[in-house]
C-alpha cells in the first residue's frame, strides 16, 4: 500500500478523536483547561479532515485505507458518499455536544473519564460510518457498545447501573447475533467491500436459506441499536445518562449506527433486487411500520420529558428503516435525508430538555408550564424542533415525510401513507401540548434561583452560554436543512446523490 | 533446533542452580525467561526459514531413542510460555502485593517452564509422561506456597493428578505392549482400531482430560487455581492446563484410527458445549473473584474442546488453527485477569466479587485490564479471542447442517459476556465504593494491563498467525 494522503485520511478521521480521547483518560481531574483544549483540538481537527474529505470526494478522489485482518476480510476504511453523510452529521454534532457537555458537566466529578469515553464513542461512530466491509463494520459496532456503556452508568447510581445492565444485555446480545450473521456471510463469500447493488447476487439461487438466515440475524443485531420493535427496551432506560449522552449517543450515534447498518446491509451487501427476490423487505417493512406507531403511542403515555423524547426516537428512527424497506429510490432518499434531519431535530430537543433540567430542575412535563417566559430562546428552539418532528412545512421533518410518502406511493404501498398520517397525528398529539404548556400556560410556582453559573434573566443569559449556543446552533441547522432542501448541498440533495449511485439512476 | 533446546535448558539450568545454591532471587528468573524468550523467538524464525526440525537425542534413532520436534506451533508455544513466565516473574518480583517474593516460587516456576518446554518439544509418549508428572508435582508445590488454607485443594489436586498420571501411564503401557513403539509418528503409522488401542486411548484420554480440567473432569480446578498465590494462578490457568491438551490433540489427530475419531469427536464437542455452559453458569454464581476467573478457565477450555471435537469429527485441519488460537488468546487474557484480580483483591482487602464496587474509580488501571481481557474472552472484535472464534465459526456456518454447533458458540459467547460484565458493571457502582485499604500499586496494575493489550494486538497479527498455524497443522 502506498502511504498516500488519500489512503491515510480515513484513518486520520478516526484517530483525530481516538488519540485525544486516550490522552484525556490520563489527565487528572483538575486539569480542566488542558482537557478542554484537547477536546476542542480533536473536534476541530476532525472537522477539518472531514471537510477535506468532502472536498476530495467532490473532486472525484478515492479514499481508502486497509490493513490485513482476517482471511478474506481486511480492515477497510473508506469514504464514499453514504459514509460521508453520517460522518459529517456525527462530526458537526460532536462539536456542538462537546461544547454543551463542557458547560453541562462544569464542576461535576469524573470528567476525564466522561470525556475520554465520549471521544471513544465518537471514534467508534465515525469508524462505523467509514467501514468499507462487514467485518470492519462489526468491529466498530461492538466498540461503540463498549464505549457507550460507561457513559450510561456514568452517574453510578443504582438506577443508572440497572439501566446499564439492561443496555448491555440488549446490545451485547444484538452484537452476538450480528457477529453470527456476518460470519455466516463471510463463510460463503468472504467479506468483500461494500458496493452499490450488493455482492450476493451470484449466491441467490443456491444459498437462499443461508442468505435469509444471515439477513434475519443481521437485522436482529442491528435492530437492537436501531430500536426496532421487540428490541427497543434499552433506549428509554438509557435516558438516566447525563443529557449530552442522551443527546448525542441515544438520539444520534447509537440508534443511527443501527439504522445506518440496515441501510448498508440492504443496499450495499444484498442489493435491492436480491432482497426483493427473497421477500426479505416485507417483514422489515411491517416491523418498521409497527415500531413507528408503537413508539408514538408509548410517547404519548410518558410523563417525563426525556422518556417521551426517547419513545419519540424509537418511532422516528424507524422512518429510516421504513424508507429502506420500501425498496424504491424516492423512499430511500427520504430515509437518508431523515437520518440527518432526525439527528438535528432530536439532538436539539435533548439539549432543550437538558437546559430545562439543569437550569430550572424541570424533568416532568407537568412542570413545563410557562417555561417559555423564563427561557424563551430554549423554548423557541424546542418549538422549532418539535414542529419539525411533527412534519409541519417547511421544516426538515416535512421534507423527509414528504419523500417517504411519495416513495410509498411509488412502490405501491398506499397503506404506508396511513401509517405516516397516524404517526404524524400522534406526533402532534404528544408535542403540541408541550409547546402549548411552554408558551401559554401560567407557571404554577416561582422558578428556583438555580445554580450560580446557570441562573440569569430570560434571553441570552437565560442559562449558561455553553448550553444555549449549541441548542440554537442545531435548531438553526435543522431549520436550514428544511428551507434549503432544494439546494445541492443540503442533506436532501446529498441523499439524492447517494441514491442515484445506489440505484444506478 | 539448538535455539529451541536453549529455550528449554535456560530455565532448567536456572532451576537447578537456584536449588543447589539456595538462591531465591527473582532477578535470575527474569533474566533466564528473557533469554528463553529470545531463543524461542529465534527458533520460530529458524522454523519459518527452514521448515520442520527434528533432533534425535544422544544420536539414538527411533524407535530406540527419543525424538524432539520443532514445528511452527511448538515454536509459538515456546514463545508464549517464555513470555508468560517473564511477565509473571516481573510481577512476582516487583509487585508490592506479591506473596511469592523470596520463596521457593522461583526454582519451582523455572522448573515448570522447563517441563512445559520439554512437553511442547517431545513427540514421545513416555517422555510426555515424565513431563506431565513433573508439571503436576511442581504445580501442586506452587499452590502450597500460599499457606495452610491451600493444603486441602492442593492435596486433592495432587491425588487426582497422580491418578491421572497413572491412567495415562497404563494407556502408554498398553500401546507399547501392542505396537512396541512410543514415538508418535511410528505409532501413527502402526495404529489399528482394535480393543487394546481403544482401551489405551480411553485411559490416556481420561488421564489427560483430568489433568487439563476438561469438562466433566474439571472439579478440582476452581479451588486449586483460586487458592494459589496470584502469580501461580496466572501460570496454572494460562499454561499448565494447556500441556495435557497439546498431548490430547496430537494423540487424537495423529494416532487414533479414523474409525474411532468420529464418535469420540462428537463426545468431545458435546463436552465442550456443556463446559461452556456450566463453567459460565458457575462463574456467574460464585461470590469469590478469583474463583470466578478460575471457572472462566473451565468455560473457555470448552471452546478448545469443541474445536478439537469438531476437528476429529469432520477431519478439517483448519479447526486446529482455531484450537490453538483459543489457547494463545485465552492464555494471555487469563494472565491479565488473574494479575488484575489478585491486585484488586490485595488492595481492596476482600476476596469477594462484591468488594469491587467502585473499582473503576479506586483502581482504574487494574479494572480496565480486567475488562479488556474479559473482552477477549467474550470474543469481542478486534481481540485474539474474536479471531479464534471467527476461525472456529467459519466451517460451522458454511453448511446449514452444522448450524446447531454455531448455536453452542453463540450461547458460550453470551455466557462469558454475562460473567465478565457482572464484574464490570459492579465496578461502576459509585454508591458505597470499597475504599482501597492502602496505597494501590500502579506498576503492578499496568503490568496486568500489558497482556490484555497484547491479546487485542494479536488481532492485528492474525494473518501471519493463522498462516503459521495452518502450516503446523497441515
Amino acid at each position: 500500500m502506498i502511504a498516500n494522503w488519500t489512503n491515510l485520511l480515513p484513518l486520520g478521521i478516526v484517530l483525530s478523536s481516538l488519540l485525544p480521547g486516550l490522552l484525556i483518560f490520563t489527565l487528572r481531574e483538575e486539569q480542566t483547561r488542558l482537557r478542554i483544549a484537547l477536546n476542542l483540538f480533536g473536534v476541530m481537527l476532525k472537522l477539518g479532515l472531514v471537510g477535506l474529505m468532502l472536498w476530495g470526494v467532490a473532486q472525484g478522489l478515492e479514499f481508502r485505507f486497509s490493513l490485513p485482518f482476517l482471511p478474506g476480510g481486511d480492515l477497510v476504511l473508506q469514504g464514499d458518499a453514504l459514509s460521508l453523510q453520517f460522518v459529517s452529521l456525527s462530526t458537526v454534532l460532536w462539536l456542538a455536544t462537546t461544547i454543551y457537555a463542557i458547560g453541562y458537566l462544569e464542576d461535576a466529578p469524573l470528567r476525564s473519564r466522561f470525556f475520554g469515553y465520549f471521544s471513544l464513542c465518537v471514534s467508534a461512530t465515525v469508524g462505523l460510518a467509514l467501514a468499507g466491509n462487514l467485518v470492519t463494520f462489526l468491529l466498530f459496532y461492538e466498540l461503540l457498545t463498549l464505549a457507550t456503556f460507561p457513559l450510561v452508568v456514568h452517574r453510578g447510581t443504582p438506577q443508572a447501573l440497572r439501566a446499564g445492565r439492561i443496555y448491555l444485555t440488549y446490545t451485547l446480545g444484538g452484537g452476538a447475533l450480528l457477529l453470527m450473521g456476518v460470519a455466516l456471510l463471510h463463510s460463503l463469500t468472504g467479506s468483500p467491500e461494500f458496493s452499490a447493488g450488493g455482492y450476493l447476487q451470484p449466491l441467490l439461487e443456491t444459498r437462499s436459506v443461508s442468505l435469509t438466515l444471515a439477513f434475519a440475524l443481521m437485522i436482529a443485531g442491528l435492530g437492537v441499536k436501531a430500536a426496532l420493535l421487540p428490541l427497543h427496551g434499552w433506549l428509554p432506560q438509557a435516558m438516566v445518562a447525563p443529557a449530552p449522552v442522551s443527546a448525542l449517543l441515544h438520539a444520534v450515534a447509537v440508534v443511527k449506527a443501527g439504522a445506518f447498518g440496515i441501510v448498508r446491509v440492504v443496499y450495499d451487501v444484498y442489493g435491492v433486487e436480491p432482497v426483493q427476490a427473497l421477500g426479505l423487505h416485507l417483514p422489515l417493512l411491517a416491523l418498521a411500520a409497527a415500531t413507528i406507531t408503537y413508539g408514538s403511542l408509548k410517547a404519548l403515555q410518558q410523563q417525563e420529558l426525556k422518556k417521551r423524547l426517547a419513545y419519540s426516537t424509537v418511532s422516528q428512527v424507524s422512518y429510516i428503516t421504513l424508507g429502506v424497506a420500501l425498496m424504491g429510490p424516492i423512499a430511500a432518499v427520504g430515509a437518508l435525508a431523515h437520518l440527518v434531519h432526525q439527528g438535528l431535530m432530536k439532538v436539539t430537543l435533548f439539549y432543550c430538555a437538558g437546559n430545562f433540567a439543569e437550569t430550572l430542575g424541570v424533568h416532568r412535563i407537568r412542570e413545563m408550564d410557562g417555561i417559555g417566559q423564563r427561557m424563551p430562546l430554549t423554548m423557541t428552539a424546542f418549538t422549532l424542533a418539535a414542529l419539525g418532528m411533527i412534519g409541519v412545512p417547511p421544516t426538515a421533518g416535512f421534507i423527509s415525510k414528504w419523500y417517504l410518502g411519495l416513495g410509498a406511493l411509488e412502490s405501491g404501498w398506499p397503506i404506508i401513507l396511513l401509517v405516516l398520517v397516524i404517526s404524524g397525528l400522534l406526533n402532534a398529539a404528544y408535542f403540541l401540548p408541550l409547546i402549548y404548556r411552554g408558551w401559554f400556560a401560567a407557571p404554577k410556582t416561582e422558578w428556583p434561583a438555580g445554580k450560580a453559573a446557570h441562573a440569569g434573566r430570560p434571553g441570552w443569559r437565560e442559562t449558561h452560554w455553553m448550553l444555549l449556543a449549541p441548542t440554537l446552533f442545531t435548531a438553526v441547522l435543522a431549520l436550514l436543512a428544511g428551507i434549503l432542501a432544494g439546494t445541492g448541498f443540503s442533506p436532501l440533495g446529498w441523499s439524492e446523490l447517494i441514491i442515484n449511485r445506489e440505484f444506478g439512476l | 533446533m539448538t535455539l529451541a533446546l536453549a529455550s528449554l535448558l535456560l530455565p532448567l539450568g536456572t532451576a537447578l542452580l537456584m536449588l543447589a545454591l539456595r538462591l531465591r532471587s527473582g532477578n535470575w528468573v527474569i533474566v533466564a525467561s528473557l533469554g528463553s524468550l529470545l531463543c524461542a523467538g529465534l527458533a520460530l524464525n529458524q522454523v519459518l526459514d527452514q521448515g520442520l526440525q527434528t533432533l534425535v537425542i544422544g544420536g539414538w534413532r527411533t524407535p530406540l531413542g527419543i525424538r524432539f520436534e520443532l514445528s511452527t506451533l511448538t515454536a509459538l508455544l515456546l514463545i508464549f510460555t517464555a513470555m508468560t513466565h517473564l511477565l509473571v516473574a516481573i510481577y512476582a518480583q516487583y509487585s508490592r502485593h506479591s506473596q511469592t517474593r523470596d520463596t521457593d516460587y522461583w526454582p519451582l516456576s523455572s522448573l515448570l517452564h522447563a517441563s512445559l518446554a520439554a512437553l511442547w518439544l517431545s513427540r514421545d509418549l513416555f517422555n510426555w509422561y515424565v513431563t506431565l508428572e513433573l508439571l503436576g508435582l511442581v504445580a501442586v508445590a506452587m499452590i502450597i506456597l500460599s499457606g495452610p488454607k491451600a493444603y486441602a485443594p492442593a492435596l486433592r489436586y495432587l491425588l487426582l493428578s497422580l491418578a491421572a498420571s497413572l491412567c495415562y501411564l497404563l494407556g502408554v503401557a498398553l500401546l507399547y505392549g501392542r505396537y512396541g513403539v512410543l514415538d508418535l509418528d511410528l505409532l501413527a503409522q502402526a495404529s489399528q482400531a482394535d480393543h487394546s488401542t481403544r482401551m489405551a486411548l480411553l485411559l490416556m484420554t481420561v488421564g489427560l482430560m483430568l489433568k487439563a480440567a476438561l469438562w466433566p473432569l474439571h472439579l478440582w480446578l476452581p479451588a486449586a487455581h483460586s487458592s494459589a498465590p496470584t502469580a501461580v494462578s496466572a501460570l496454572l490457568s494460562a499454561l499448565v492446563v494447556k500441556g495435557p491438551l497439546f498431548i490430547l490433540w496430537l494423540l487424537w489427530s495423529r494416532v487414533a484410527p479414523l474409525e474411532m475419531t468420529e464418535s469420540a469427536g462428537l463426545l468431545f464437542a458435546l463436552a465442550g458445549i456443556v463446559a461452556l455452559l456450566s463453567g459460565g453458569w458457575a462463574a456467574l454464581r460464585t461470590p469469590l473473584l478469583k474463583r470466578l476467573v478460575a471457572y472462566s478457565t473451565v468455560a473457555q477450555l470448552g471452546y478448545a474442546l469443541l474445536a478439537l471435537g469438531l476437528l476429529l469429527r469432520w477431519q478439517q485441519s483448519e479447526l486446529s488453527v482455531a484450537l490453538w488460537l483459543f489457547v494463545l488468546a485465552h492464555g494471555l487474557a487469563k494472565v491479565s485477569m488473574f494479575l488484575a484480580a489478585g491486585e484488586m483483591q490485595a488492595t481492596l482487602g476482600s476476596r469477594r466479587v462484591a468488594s469491587l464496587k467502585g473499582a473503576t474509580q479506586t483502581m482504574p488501571v487494574a479494572m480496565f485490564a480486567f475488562a479488556v481481557a474479559g473482552g477477549s474472552l467474550i470474543g469481542l472484535p478486534p481481540s485474539g479471542g474474536f479471531v479464534a472464534k471467527w476461525v472456529l465459526l467459519q466451517p460451522l456456518l458454511a453448511e446449514p447442517i452444522h448450524w446447531p454447533w454455531a448455536l453452542g458458540v453463540l450461547i458460550g459467547t453470551l455466557a462469558s459476556a454475562a460473567y465478565v460484565f457482572r464484574v464490570v458493571a459492579l465496578s461502576f457502582d459509585r454508591a458505597e465504593a470499597t475504599p482501597p485499604n492502602f496505597n494501590p500499586d500502579p506498576f503492578a496494575q499496568w503490568l496486568a494491563l500489558l497482556p490484555a493489550i497484547a491479546v487485542w494486538g494479536l488481532a492485528l497479527f492474525s494473518q501471519p498467525l493463522i498462516r503459521w498455524l495452518t502450516e503446523a497443522s497441515g
